[in-house]
């Protein structure tokens, strides 16, 4: 992870039309977020058109990040995830038959997905922190639904194609781990 | 829908942030966030709780051609500019820009003579120095609102107010922008009502504070920034800061 500090310094000045400091936030932050974006997105030329538009986004609206609120880190992945989530929407792509489908023989079977499973991202990603308690507090169900909706940006009826699970079902997971997960956060803190 | 809420807020926040709102749902509630700080505040924690799920993320290096598309997109070559249309226009709005800053230079000479007095009369009275250092200082809209001025050698700068300057009950802090490094504080403008100046002392003369500053910005802070301290949010007015003599 870059260094918040002097990416911090280096969005001040961006906001100003700093353009060497612009570089160094991409040089910075650009495979970690392009990262992000294939995994969301699970086609290269897609996460590279949303990294694009995040950073062209970054440019316009770096006078915007406030210090204050939010690490530097945070900010970008939110304006990559939402670029990825809004190129998702477009290629109007059905994730859940790309991801495994089952075979006429009825046994589950890999497609073309060698995305990280989203259950083993999320432990790593919580390893030695306070979030991870919290996950693993949550229902196995409510976890799992958090995972595939954070990491392969799937919809709730994604989400319940992918966990075989009724959408109103998977609707109160998504809802009530978001709410345990925040509770839980905001005892610990 | 009412979004006034707290726990509906919440949950759509939640839901936004997670990627499960969709649709026209979300896009209203992107309209919501534009709209109100404290949605965009709900958001702003929903991104920190969820925001570091994202770190254990492989990095995948993006090809080469994706920073050239960037570039390509926001800063047009010169010799791209002459061929493209759109990079003309692109050209055409710092030389505006210039050409609007050069024009409102001299008609500053022209109405407000006291301000850039003749050698002659330099030589009379020392406390008339013409102004050396000079930052017009602009809004989010482009428009001239602050315009700050200081003798070489002194260590008062001068800030006349063109437009009104709302602190929100905050200070309004002046930053100076090297072309090379961080911010530095400068000081804290007092408020004043258009066309009023105000005065801030400097810390050291301006040629030693200014020499290597390209440009000048105000944040708004809630105390005065102490020095080696960064702006703490976004630039609210920034122009560039030239040396005129």
């Amino acid at each position: 992870m870059p260094d918040s500090a002097s990416l911090q310094q280096d969005l001040s000045r961006v906001a100003l039309g700093d353009r060497a400091a612009f570089q160094r936030v991409y040089r910075a932050t650009s495979a970690h977020l392009f990262g992000v974006a294939l995994r969301i997105l699970n086609r290269r030329d897609l996460a590279e058109d949303a990294l694009q538009e995040a950073f062209v986004n970054v440019w316009h609206n770096a006078g915007s990040y406030q210090a204050a609120a939010s690490q530097p880190m945070t900010w970008l992945i939110a304006i990559v995830r939402n670029k990825a989530l809004d190129h998702l929407r477009a290629a109007q792509r059905h994730v859940a038959s790309s991801i495994d489908e089952e075979s006429e023989d009825g046994t589950t079977v890999e497609i073309a997905d060698e995305r990280p499973n989203p259950m083993q991202l999320m432990v790593q990603a919580t390893e030695g922190m306070r979030v991870r308690a919290c996950m693993e507090k949550l229902d196995a169900s409510h976890r799992q639904s958090l995972a595939l909706a954070y990491y392969h940006g799937l919809s709730h009826s994604e989400v319940a194609e992918q966990m075989r699970a009724p959408l109103g079902s998977v609707k109160a997971w998504v809802r009530r781990g978001l709410e345990r997960l925040k509770k839980c956060l905001e005892s610990a803190e | 829908m009412n979004y006034d809420r707290p726990e509906l807020l919440d949950k759509l926040a939640s839901e936004y942030v997670l990627g499960t709102l969709r649709g026209r749902a979300r896009r209203r509630f992107e309209q919501v966030l534009r709209a109100h700080p404290a949605a965009r505040s709900t958001v702003h924690a929903w991104e920190d709780r969820l925001g570091r799920l994202a770190s254990s993320v492989a990095p995948v290096k993006p090809p080469d051609r994706v920073w050239a598309a960037i570039e390509a997109r926001l800063i047009p070559a010169p010799r791209a500019a002459v061929q493209a249309p759109s990079g003309w226009r692109a050209w055409i709005r710092p030389l505006a820009g210039f050409a609007f800053g050069a024009v409102f230079a001299i008609g500053l000479v022209v109405n407000d003579p006291g301000r850039f007095v003749s050698v002659d009369d330099v030589a009379q009275s020392r406390q008339a120095l013409p102004q050396s250092y000079v930052g017009l200082l602009v809004n989010d809209a482009g428009d001239p609102t602050l315009l700050a001025s200081s003798t070489r050698y002194g260590r008062r700068l001068t800030v006349k107010f063109l437009r009104p300057v709302d602190p929100a009950g905050k200070v309004i802090q002046l930053w100076a922008l090297p072309r090379e490094g961080a911010p530095f504080p400068v000081g804290v403008v007092k408020p004043a009502k258009p066309p009023a100046s105000t005065t801030l002392d400097l810390a050291d003369t301006s040629e030693r504070l200014f020499s290597n500053v390209s440009r000048l910005a105000v944040s708004l802070e809630d105390a005065p920034a102490a020095g080696g301290a960064l702006p703490s949010g976004p630039f609210v007015l920034a122009g560039n800061c030239v040396k005129l003599w």
